[in-house]
């Protein structure tokens, strides 16, 4: 065990994409923690999905002993945390297992949204922060200026700032200097109580639940009882350990260490990211602050397109849900779609990663319906109804009010293209709040906006209205009134559960008429006509048709022709298989989608 | 010359048998054209030895016995007549080794631009019995969206040369084709009529992957085809060409009394073929194809390009499909060798195959096709959309079904392939 004071507990924080897990491959490769061999890229990133998108999904941590230039040993922790504004939570919670963080910033990107809200993080958690300017060797790199973007916008001091590159390794044992001479070791009370915070979670097929804790007050050791305190649960500790990167058991953390613990427990619902940790008995009194139940804010149906993997679909969300408790899930039935569940997730791009792995790693067809927020809708009768799809939403006289959420979105982006981000939040409903300057190039912009706007590519917007400069970041504010509606999209005279949609009254109109014309695009012919209406209530706001197919045969068929000719109809009928048959209309999984991409 | 209702009767085992020829060029591609074609190469003497090349392939297949009854020879392309009076010597060399059936149809197809009336007696002296002429259009500016190299007035004259020779007369003709207006149509419709012919095929145009045509419609050049539009193009083919005598007996087809198409009809109805040349394809039963896999021109053939030991076939392999290299300079340096591709069916399968593609005839296919096919089941949902109707123990498509037949044809194979080789 080494002195706490050669401990350093530290973070690496960024705006998506700045580098992060690059510089943290880079640190491992230096420090001989992974054998060459076993090299590869994003090593901390073990989900297939978070290599391919080079994001970090879930928050690790790997103990390093590092030979400083003083010559002694030190033993660092480095905690590796998401970069996506879905799973700040997570952030904030592993920084609060810190004493420093590096703050990765792009040497040619510079300042971004997340750059100033994982700083803001950083700052309420009372770290040391080591601003370090990434990606040198780019011909675009101009750290002069990102280093003034972090001295004007972020007031922390940049002159120190490290210079490096993650790709060549240069500065990086700059950084890893900089860190034991600037972050403190951790302080604690060896005789206190033990107080541990559980920072992140996974669950082994095997062991159950493994905690990542980091050990505030006291010390902990295999066999000892001990108390979560959120949840009130008692039980033993099987096992603790270092991860280097792999589980290495110890016998003891003591005060000031990050590892891992292994209690037995089965139910991830019982540990949560964010809980304490102490013993059974003699425990400590109070918690450590912060801890918050972690909600979804983002539902979307998910069905399977083929019926009969419902079953299937069930297991693989339960098996899911052990790796990422914020995952929660309901069964939801759809006259069009059948037996499905209604899912929460914590943002879109949590969405999305759990969509891709449940096809990728549970093989399974599945189709999801256009994302909704929490509604809360007041009935006349004085009820309070939780609504997370359109399918439950009451009639229109049976409503007093609807409630919705709101969210505080930061935007950071050039000067040149305010006018941009102005025009486009305003068509989305949101407040303007204020502006400021955050260096000569870069404005930062607030707004309060729903965030059932948000979650209709806002995003993608910002992003191609602003030709890729614009930055987002945004935190849950609470709910106000709107004067929201359900549109009904109804198709062949049938109204679609699945295609349903709550929009505000004023822009009711135009959605509809638009959506309608993108399913007259994305439907293809039928063997019959195929009217599409929209309709808020029994009343039809836009009417679009899909005229009957007149041809279709493959009029040459000789000899060589007929293997390719049956290959070409047997994949047609592969792609019918991704449709979905809504009465007798077959609908492409797009057309679910397309509600999403309604551009005005 | 009419065929036999269901010649898939007289299937398995050795019996008649239609030959295939593939002459891989042509003067000019044309711009919709996907098919294995370049210019006749300039080297002195080369469509002799294509023509050599074709009859060392014909023996090969004689050898075997698989020649034995022949009832259907087609020369296609590309433009067989680029070969010129080699094209006789190739039909010769068929000859000396196969057993043609006396009164067998023999095909050579041709384009207005390669025909010439001397070289059309010629054949028709040395045994041609048909030809099929590829006119496209009567409108030039139609001919020159297809990036034909004749106009109207040369296909009209080639029609009459070639009708002129005795021989029965098909042409082909092209509607949906960008910039092509129903009028247009109807007048190509009316000449083709005048020319006499016994035969017709009408072909939408359907634009391939990689040819001019598609980068043109990519680039914006020309505006897309309009399916409806070529829908009414074919229900006025049939109209038209029905009221003149031309009966629509097949998708695409149309013939007076007499004058179906015999080889194609083979296509149709589970006959087996034998291809030569480059790219052409064979249709042959399972003992035949073990029969050529176990003589010694095919190589060693566990490695003879198809991945697999092909001496055992797989279990329950009934029908075998294969398709020779499209490499022509390989097929002259050895006319007979190993398939490229190669692909097994059971019963079933070729069954389904065979009702499936049965499906195309007016006539359309017995109950006792339909149930070997295993599907039943799906031409009464299809009857039940007024695809297909069923009458005097026979399937057959609805005047709508003609139209939509990949509904049919999808919906037929679809069923009856689920029982196929694992």
């Amino acid at each position: 065990m080494s002195q706490a004071t050669h401990i350093r507990n530290f973070s690496i924080i960024a705006h998506i994409d700045h580098g992060k897990s690059t510089l943290a491959d880079r640190v491992l490769e230096l420090t001989h923690t992974v054998a060459d061999r076993d090299m590869v890229e994003q090593v901390l990133d073990s989900m297939d999905i978070e290599r391919e998108r080079g994001i970090t999904i879930k928050a690790q941590a790997v103990r390093v002993l590092y030979t400083a230039e003083d010559g002694e040993t030190y033993q660092f922790n480095l905690i590796d945390t998401p970069g996506h504004v879905d799973f700040t939570y997570e952030v904030s919670r592993s920084l609060q297992a810190c004493e420093g963080a590096i703050l990765v910033v792009d040497a040619a990107q510079g300042v971004e949204a997340q750059t100033v809200a994982n700083a803001i993080m950083a700052m309420n958690a009372e770290l040391e922060i080591i601003p370090l300017i990434n990606k040198i060797d780019l011909p675009a790199a101009d750290p002069e200026r990102v280093r003034h973007e972090i001295e004007e916008g972020l007031a922390i001091p940049a002159d120190e700032a490290v210079l490096a590159s993650g790709k060549t390794g240069q500065g990086v044992r700059d950084a890893l200097e900089a860190v034991i001479r600037r972050v403190p070791p951790p302080e604690g009370d060896p005789d206190a109580p033990l107080k541990a915070l559980i920072f992140d979670s996974y669950f082994d097929t095997y062991r159950g639940v493994v905690a990542l804790v980091r050990i505030i007050d006291g010390s902990i050791s295999k066999g000892e009882k001990i108390r979560m305190m959120a949840t009130n649960t008692v039980t033993d500790v099987e096992e603790v350990g270092v991860r280097r990167p792999a589980n290495l058991p110890v016998d003891e953390l003591a005060f000031g260490e990050v590892g891992y613990l292994i209690t037995g427990l089965k139910d991830p619902a019982l540990v949560k990211v964010g809980d304490t940790i102490t013993l059974a008995k003699n425990g400590a009194a109070e918690p450590l602050p912060g801890y918050r139940e972690v909600k979804p804010m983002v539902f979307t149906g998910l069905f399977p397109i083929d019926g009969d993997q419902y079953p299937d679909l069930r297991d693989a969300l339960d098996k899911l849900t052990l790796n990422d408790p914020a995952l929660i899930y309901e069964p939801e039935s759809s006259h069009a779609l059948g037996f499905g569940f209604r899912v929460g997730f914590l943002g879109l791009l949590h969405m999305e990663v759990i969509k891709e792995r449940l096809e990728r790693e549970f093989d399974l067809d599945l189709l999801a319906t256009a994302p909704s927020v929490e509604y809360h809708v007041f009935t006349t009768k004085g009820e309070r109804l939780i609504v997370h799809s359109p399918q439950d939403m009451p009639e229109p006289s049976a409503i007093e009010r609807i409630e919705e959420p709101y969210l505080k979105a930061t935007v950071l982006v050039p000067p040149d293209h305010v006018g941009a981000v102005m025009e486009l939040s305003e068509s989305r409903r949101a407040t303007f709040k204020d502006m400021q300057y955050l260096s000569a190039t870069t404005v930062e912009m607030h707004y309060e906006i729903p965030l059932s706007e948000l979650i209709m590519d806002f995003f993608d917007q910002l992003k191609s209205r602003t030709r890729g400069y614009a930055s987002l970041d945004y935190e849950y504010i609470g709910y106000q009134p709107g004067k929201l509606v359900k549109l009904d999209i109804l198709l062949a005279g049938k109204p679609v559960d699945a295609l349903s949609f709550i929009v505000h009254r004023d822009k009711a109109y135009q959605r509809g008429r638009v959506l309608t014309e993108k399913l007259r695009e994305i439907i293809p012919r039928q063997m019959f006509e195929v009217p599409i209406q929209a309709a808020i209530g029994g009343k039809i706001l836009a009417r679009e048709t899909v005229r009957a197919k007149r041809k279709d045969v493959l009029a040459k068929c000789y000899g060589g022709d007929i293997t390719r000719k049956r290959k070409l109809l047997e994949k047609q009928k592969k792609g019918k298989k991704r449709m979905k048959n809504v009465g007798n209309v077959e609908v492409p999984q797009d057309a679910f989608m397309a509600i999403l991409k309604v551009d005005e | 010359m009419s065929e036999p209702a269901d010649t898939r009767d007289l299937m398995p085992g050795p019996g008649p048998v239609s030959l295939y020829v593939h002459v891989p060029f042509c003067v000019l591609k044309c711009a919709y054209c996907d098919f294995h074609s370049a210019p006749l190469p300039a080297e002195p003497g080369i469509a002799d030895h294509f023509a050599w090349a074709v009859a060392e392939g014909a023996a090969h297949w004689a050898a075997l016995g698989a020649l034995d009854d022949v009832v259907s020879i087609y020369v296609g392309g590309g433009t067989p007549t680029t070969l010129g009076e080699s094209l006789v010597t190739l039909l010769d060399g068929i000859r000396d080794c196969a057993r043609v059936r006396a009164g067998a149809e023999v095909t050579v197809e041709s384009n207005p631009d390669t025909t010439d009336p001397a070289t059309a007696a010629r054949l028709v002296a040395s045994g041609v019995t048909r030809f099929s002429l590829g006119v496209q259009s009567f409108d030039d500016e139609v001919l020159r969206t297809l990036g034909r190299c004749h106009d109207a007035a040369r296909a009209a004259r080639a029609a009459t040369e070639l009708a002129s020779t005795g021989a029965h007369l098909s042409l082909d003709l092209m509607c949906g084709v960008p910039g092509q207006t129903l009028a247009s149509w109807r007048d190509t419709l009316e000449r083709a009529i005048a020319t006499g012919a016994g035969h017709v095929s009408v072909y939408p145009l359907a634009v391939e992957h990689g040819t001019v045509l598609a980068d043109r419609l990519a680039s914006g050049a020309i505006g897309e085809p309009d399916p409806d539009l070529a829908a009414e193009m074919m229900a006025l083919a049939e109209a038209l060409l029905g009221e003149a005598g031309l009966a629509r007996y097949e998708v695409a087809s149309y013939a007076r009394a007499g004058e179906r198409a015999v080889h194609n009809s083979g296509y149709w109805t589970g006959r087996p073929y034998l291809g030569i040349g480059p790219s052409a394809a064979s249709m042959v039963s399972a003992e035949t194809f073990a029969a050529a896999v176990r003589c010694e021109a095919w190589g060693d053939p566990g490695v003879a390009g198809i991945g697999r030991t092909v001496t055992e076939l797989p279990d329950g392999a009934a029908r075998v499909r294969f398709t020779r290299s499209a490499d022509t300079v390989a097929f002259l340096r050895k006319p007979v060798g190993p398939p490229e591709d190669v692909e097994f069916l059971t019963a079933p399968e070729a069954a389904a195959e065979d009702a499936m593609l049965g499906l195309r005839l007016a006539e359309g296919i017995t109950d006792r096709l339909a149930e070997e096919a295993g599907a039943c089941e799906a031409l009464a949902g299809l009857a039940a959309q007024g695809l297909v109707e069923h009458a005097g123990g026979r399937w057959r498509v609805t005047p709508a079904g003609w139209l939509l037949g990949n509904e049919v044809f999808a919906a037929v194979w679809n069923a009856g392939a689920r029982r196929g080789l694992a």
